[in-house]
């Protein structure tokens, strides 16, 4: 790079002041605000009150709740995450073939990552109700079943089905990032190794997932931060119901500070989420990185 | 070229096997109560009983004569009444079962026979093209294969492709029509003309006639239960699935079996389109049959195409402009800030660059959900909540970080010589952007665009907690007000639904291919 565009040093600094700005107001400032907020005592109308140490931190992990939320997360994160990465790479193989149409398929499989979440979890929600939903409906009509089938009769079943739509809606995600990579790989690596008579499983464990192997870092770690922060599936087909009993902990935090206006545990629980995605995002950051050195 | 006789070889056998399964194997059985006799205040073994069991048998026997076997069931409850005396009833049934395989339907007027006739034909083209072929290229050396061997080879193994999947769909349709169709016809849901014909098609095929009048009472009793061995009918499926993976592999290049390729890409492609399918048709129904309690069709009996005209009546037309105006404005905003930024990225030397495109790609991990406490307290204290304007810088702000990354990764593609010639020849820096790398860049631009676009139009959770007047809602908030605690009005909410899923799918469509470039370069989702 040369610096034929830089007249005064500061010039560089006025270009990105107007995004290190807007992402200092909206984004560093809300950050600042819930970690003050975490060590804070504050009263059910939201008066901010003295310094309380870890008072907030005790009270949010002390709830008989809390174990339950955090096991979810744990079960929604990984279920979610590792399946979707699962089918959304075999997908990928699939689409990474030449075939007609492959196009059409390409763009159909966009559709979940188009839509609104809080859409397709509401069409969901519709589509698994019991006494009208669409799934009986279809399956009866065909003649799959012969009666009604309560397909949400628990709430770890409702549960899996949030796991199961979760994944469904990660699928592209992991498809395209994957695709992307799929595409970079060049086909004389595959021409050579048929030539020495090597089998399917040979070249995918040999050629194929070592090369896509950084995409699909990307995309896993990506995936995990986000899965983790996602919100509407489940705040649209259980709302937490029965009691917090299929809650993550983003929607947890959500209820606890806005329905039950318990802002101080509801900020500490952030900033014990906020810790955990540092963790997952500077693993991120630093594959990223690398990467980018080796350009 | 072996491999792939070997294949059509084991193909056309294997649908053999199936059509032998169906045809001769009793495949499901039927039990039905020809004749129920119920006797009150009736004790096991005194007179009135005996009476009740001679009647029963006297019955069986005229259906001995009749040549159908028979079995007694007697059912007996006893219960204590309310003056404490002992009562008794007993209720005796005669049952037959009736177990048929596949060839007897075949002269029946149901769906399921007509799908084995078609079975039996496909089969026959099967021999017929197979043996043609053999007997053409038997002696022929495998290198000498002709294009017209090919064809004759082809012909049975789409034969046996169709055959296998004629198998779940004949398994379907028996459960429909024993099944569901039975259960419909005994609660009156099915059309008179329907009924009547799937009543004297069942009298023939179970009673050989004899049930008449008394149909209707048999079929009350009447059970349907499949042999084990229906379920390995399923197998098809897994079959095609397997030689679909295996074609994948590139192992096996023959034309027809990439129609498994194609069967496998269709079944997923309607998987994956199944909610959207069920958005669609049930925002046009009416609403008594969003919440039809029978199932009774699987389409809108009447397309209410008014259903939208009366979303948008109901303030959905408001949530749309809001909605367009929160994320026009962000992206917007998004790009002012974000190109010059990604400019300067891409094109410049300064000291706390490294630092600033770290915190970019770790500012990807900052949910607006984890934050949203701060977020709407820094918006009270700046009086932007409740109000389009705040919506829009959150949405750009939280977009920001993918923004400049997607941008800087075209900037830095596109090779800056141009540039600099213009900067030597004395232009400005900004008009260098601005004339010279914008227009190159575009694509990569409209695809960053779309990309904000799409993301704060769908975006929901910081919505839902700042918005507090109606007349301000976006549309992803806006259409929760059609489900309420005791009445979702499911037909208005998809209606909206789909208004508002439409334009962001068609956008992203547009982009999709470009976006895939994009994200090999960082790789960012909404």
């Amino acid at each position: 790079m040369n610096n034929i565009f830089v007249r005064h040093k500061w010039d560089p600094y006025l270009w990105i002041l107007p995004s290190v700005l807007l992402m200092l107001i909206f984004v560093i400032f809300p950050i600042g605000i819930v970690f003050r907020l975490a060590f804070s005592d504050i009263s059910r109308a939201g008066v901010v009150g003295e310094f309380i140490g870890l008072g907030n931190f005790i009270s949010a992990v002390s709830a008989p709740v809390f174990p339950t939320v955090l096991m979810n997360t744990l079960i929604w994160v990984v279920s979610v995450v590792g399946l979707s990465t699962l089918i959304g790479f075999t997908a990928a193989m699939v689409l990474n073939q030449p075939f007609f149409g492959r196009k059409i398929a390409r763009s159909i499989i966009v559709f979940p990552w188009a839509a609104s979440l809080v859409i397709q979890a509401s069409v969901w929600n519709y589509i698994i109700k019991m006494e009208y939903g669409n799934l009986n409906n279809i399956l009866l009509n065909f003649g799959v079943i012969k009666n009604a089938i309560n397909w949400r009769a628990t709430y770890q079943i409702e549960f899996i089905w949030e796991c199961a739509i979760g994944i469904i809606v990660t699928i592209p995600f992991v498809t395209f990032t994957v695709l992307s990579g799929l595409q970079s790989i060049d086909s004389s690596y595959y021409e050579a190794a048929t030539v020495d008579g090597a089998s399917f499983g040979q070249k995918l464990f040999n050629i194929t997932l070592p090369l896509v192997r950084p995409s699909l870092t990307v995309s896993t770690v990506l995936n995990i931060i986000y899965v983790f922060n996602s919100f509407p599936i489940i705040y649209t087909i259980t709302k937490g119901a029965p009691a917090n009993k299929t809650d993550t902990m983003v929607t947890y935090l959500y209820m606890l500070a806005f329905y039950d206006q318990k802002k101080g545990p509801a900020t500490a629980l952030s900033v014990i989420g906020f810790l955990i995605l540092c963790l997952a995002s500077s693993i991120y950051m630093i594959v990223t990185m690398r990467k980018e050195e080796a350009l | 070229m072996i491999k792939e006789r070997r294949l059509i070889a084991s193909f056309c056998f294997v649908s053999f096997l199936f059509l032998l399964l169906i045809l001769f194997l009793p495949l499901f059985s039927f039990q039905s109560a020809l004749y129920t006799k119920r006797s009150a205040n009736t004790f096991v073994g005194d007179e009135k009983y005996l009476a009740v069991r001679a009647e029963i048998e006297s019955e069986a026997a005229a259906y001995q004569e009749k040549g159908i076997e028979t079995t007694i069931s007697e059912q007996v409850t006893e219960r204590t009444n309310s003056k404490g005396k002992k009562t008794s009833m007993v209720a005796f049934s005669l049952l037959s079962t009736d177990i048929r395989s596949g060839w007897q339907l075949l002269a029946s007027p149901f769906a399921c026979g007509r799908i084995l006739f078609l079975c039996l034909i496909l089969f026959g083209i099967l021999l017929l093209f197979l043996c043609l072929g053999l007997v053409t290229a038997g002696g022929t050396a495998v290198r000498k294969f002709k294009p017209f061997h090919h064809f004759l080879l082809d012909i049975p193994i789409a034969a046996s492709v169709l055959l296998l999947f004629c198998v779940p769909a004949f398994a379907l349709s028996l459960n429909l029509t024993f099944g569901r169709n039975v259960t419909l016809a005994l609660s009156q849901n099915l059309s008179e003309s329907d009924s009547a014909a799937l009543f004297s098609g069942l009298d023939q095929f179970l009673f050989g006639g004899i049930a008449g009048d008394k149909l209707a009472d048999m079929l009350g009793t009447f059970s349907f239960r499949l042999n084990p061995v229906y379920w390995c009918l399923l197998a098809p499926v897994v079959i095609t699935l397997v030689c679909t993976l295996k074609l994948r592999f590139g192992q096996i290049r023959h034309p027809f079996l990439r129609l498994l390729l194609y069967l496998t890409v269709v079944a997923f492609s309607l998987f994956i389109l199944y909610p959207f399918f069920v958005m669609f048709i049930t925002a046009f129904r009416s609403n008594a049959e969003t919440t039809d309690m029978y199932f009774l069709h699987v389409l809108p009996t009447k397309w209410i195409w008014s259903n939208l005209k009366d979303t948008l009546e109901r303030g959905v037309l408001r949530y749309l402009i809001n909605s367009l105006l929160i994320a026009g404005g962000a992206t917007a905003i998004a790009m002012l800030c974000g190109i010059p930024a990604a400019y300067a990225m891409a094109r410049m030397n300064f000291r706390a660059k490294k630092a600033y495109l770290g915190f970019i790609i770790m500012s990807q991990m900052f949910s607006p959900v984890v934050l949203l406490v701060g977020i709407s307290r820094l918006m009270n204290t700046l009086h932007l909540n409740d109000s389009l304007i705040g919506l829009m810088f959150i949405n750009a702000a939280f977009n920001q970080a993918f923004a400049i990354w997607l941008l800087r990764g075209t900037f830095v593609s596109i090779s800056s010589e141009m540039e600099q010639a213009a900067c030597i020849d004395g232009c400005s820096t900004l008009s260098a952007l601005l004339r010279i790398l914008i227009p190159i860049a575009s694509p990569g631009i409209v695809t960053t665009l779309i990309f904000v676009f799409i993301n704060s139009w769908n975006e929901y959770t910081i919505s839902t907690v700042l918005i507090s007047t109606q007349t301000n809602r976006p549309i992803t908030v806006g259409i929760t007000q059609f489900s309420s605690f005791n009445m979702i009005e499911w037909q208005y909410l998809f209606a909206a639904a789909l208004l508002a899923t439409v334009p962001v799918v068609i956008l992203f469509m547009l982009i999709e291919k470009h976006l895939a470039a994009g994200l090999t370069a960082g790789g960012v989702k909404g």
